[in-house]
């Protein structure tokens, strides 16, 4: 009830002043983690969080930097953080995530969230942002949360592209010396730099705004197959008209001894220049999916997708390419496809690389090889 | 009530060329008529300037290839086909006609059948065509990833990024990228509902 009037005195204040107002972090902002949390939130600063009359709205820039400190027993892997707005975009929440972490018990790490809201300049009270603990992944992947991001199949991906790609670079430094893994990291770093950017927008259900007319036909995908996958994708189709493509669907089949729970369809596009670019990827819905061995599937997404690039310029599609990025077998195991395939498929230049990939590609770049050869030793 | 021959009727009777019965009737209708009369009058000057047009002299002596009596012919057949083209596209003269002439009456039928095939068979738009404003969507910028519904918005930023890549992914649009001051590689979503 407090928080509520404060921030009814925020908002008259700044209805009053009509300018900038610095944000209470205690009547803006709720941390919430539950009691039995492995991890623990120390310390918050909003030190250059703003709220802004803006015409009939108010502009809310949120400066987040939380010190959190692992109080469980067992090395921290990865993070995720729910970040939940009580008024703004109906129920609209986001989320947080770091992984590639390697905190040991009793260490203090910091997490970022850099936040914008549009709001009415009525909203009622209460605070701006609810953040919560959504999940947290350990050393041999177990997990901690409520999970109602699906944080754990995320954070289960990304630390098993990590081991993947960790033990690639270790196996080259072994192979070709502290000179061979420096060229795979120029090479890695190249590869990031030169993939195109392109800009997306997404809209539930059927297109949102007509683009420019342009006839609408069914494309079909092709598909990169990957030897080892234990899910081949054998026919897709999407509806395209110029930039746009909607409403993806694709058959997939279970080929492994084991049932499936989830797959995910990588989505590349070449547009009318032959530029590849990975457009977004298509996962099956939750609870949806469910593949006994041999049986055949369907994953469908009722979004439209546009694509655009420097700001606007319409990126036209001229094909699309479909390839099985992760599947979840009923057991809770991961499967993400190996190192090679993606080598040879042509998938690593087109395809970002892994969290942990862009993370030691960096840190050869800030801190040099020797810091890079030490982190692998670690591991 | 009277009733006007067409132009091509009027023109066929100004170059002689209809048969006996129909010529009769025509020159009754253009004896009472001075509309069609001035219509006639304009054809048969046209034939003259085309008569006047066959004294030229003749070149077929030097154009052995060339058969004055077969172009005649062809471009007699192409008036005629002018004609009834013309007759086609020509604004209908305000001449009163009866109110149930059968070529009324086969136009309105048409019409009326038209009518109801598209009212039956109409072209039905796509609901999904028709929401707007639409109802919550996500995008990349180069600042951010956001989520959007109605005037009001939620965008994650990402001011101290380095390396960063999009993925729009079911109802998720995620950024990763590397936060120049932690250093560790951050990975934000928006979720539309």
């Amino acid at each position: 009830m407090r928080s509520k009037i404060a921030g009814l005195i925020v908002v008259s204040a700044l209805l009053l002043c009509g300018q900038e107002t610095q944000l209470d972090p205690r009547s803006s902002i709720q941390i919430n983690f539950p009691l039995d949390s492995p991890v623990l939130a120390l310390s918050t600063n909003v030190g250059e969080s703003r709220a802004t009359p803006r015409g009939g709205a108010m502009v809310v820039d949120l400066h987040m930097s939380l010190s959190l400190r692992n109080s469980g027993s067992r090395n921290i892997r990865g993070v995720t953080l729910l970040v939940t707005t009580q008024e703004v975009t109906a129920g609209g929440k986001a989320s947080v995530a770091v992984p590639s972490l390697d905190v040991a018990p009793g260490q203090i790490f910091p997490v970022r969230i850099d936040l914008r809201l549009l709001r009415p300049l009525q909203a009622g009270g209460g605070p701006l942002v609810k953040v919560s603990l959504d999940g947290v992944l350990f050393d041999g992947l177990g997990f901690y949360g409520p999970n109602r991001l699906n944080s754990q199949r995320s954070m289960t991906v990304w630390e098993m592209e990590a081991q993947r790609d960790r033990q690639h670079f270790k196996s080259v430094l072994a192979a070709a010396g502290p000179d061979g893994l420096g060229r795979e990291m120029l090479d890695s770093l190249a590869r990031q730099a030169e993939r195109p950017r392109i800009d997306v927008r997404v809209s539930r259900g059927g297109r949102a705004v007509s683009s420019a007319g342009a006839p609408e036909h069914m494309a079909r995908f092709a598909f990169l197959t990957i030897p080892d996958s234990p899910v081949e994708a054998v026919d897709g189709w999407a509806e395209v008209a110029a930039n746009e493509a909607r409403t993806p669907t694709i058959r997939v089949v279970n080929r492994s001894s084991k049932p499936v729970d989830y797959v995910e369809i990588g989505w590349i596009v070449k547009d009318r220049e032959g530029h590849e670019f990975l457009a977004g990827s298509v996962p099956a819905a939750e609870g949806n999916l469910f593949l006994p061995p041999g049986r055949t599937g369907r994953v469908l997404q009722d979004t439209s997708l546009r694509f655009s690039r420097n700001a606007g310029e319409p990126v036209s599609i001229a094909s699309m390419t479909g390839f099985v990025s992760q599947v979840e077998f009923a057991d809770g195991k991961v499967w993400v496809p190996n190192r090679l395939a993606l080598q040879l498929s042509g998938l690593l230049r087109v395809v970002a690389a892994s969290p942990e990939e862009q993370r030691l590609a960096d840190l050869y770049r800030t801190k040099g090889l020797n810091a890079l050869i030490e982190e692998l030793r670690k591991y | 009530m009277m009733k006007h021959p067409s132009e091509a009727v009027l023109a066929l009777f100004a170059g002689g060329e209809l048969g006996n019965w129909r010529r009769w009737s025509v020159r009754r209708h253009v004896a009472a008529c001075p509309e069609c009369r001035r219509e006639v009058s304009d054809f048969s000057a046209l034939r003259e300037e085309v008569s006047a047009m066959s004294q030229l002299p003749d070149i077929s002596s030097h154009q052995p290839n060339i058969s004055w009596t077969k172009m005649a012919a062809e471009i007699r057949a192409n008036i005629r086909l002018g004609l009834e083209a013309g007759e086609c596209v020509s604004p209908q003269r305000p001449a009163a006609r009866g109110i149930f002439s059968v070529r009324a009456l086969a136009v309105c039928g048409s019409l009326a059948l038209l009518l109801m095939a598209f009212l039956l068979e109409r072209p039905t738009p796509r609901v999904d065509e028709l929401k707007a404003p639409e109802a919550s969507f996500l995008e990349s910028s180069g600042s951010g990833i956001q989520v959007k519904e109605g005037g009001q918005a939620m965008m994650l930023l990402h001011p101290r990024a380095r390396d960063v890549s999009y993925l729009a992914s079911g109802n998720a649009m995620r950024a990763r990228y590397v936060d120049t001051e932690t250093g560790y590689v951050t990975i934000n979503n928006v979720y539309a509902q």
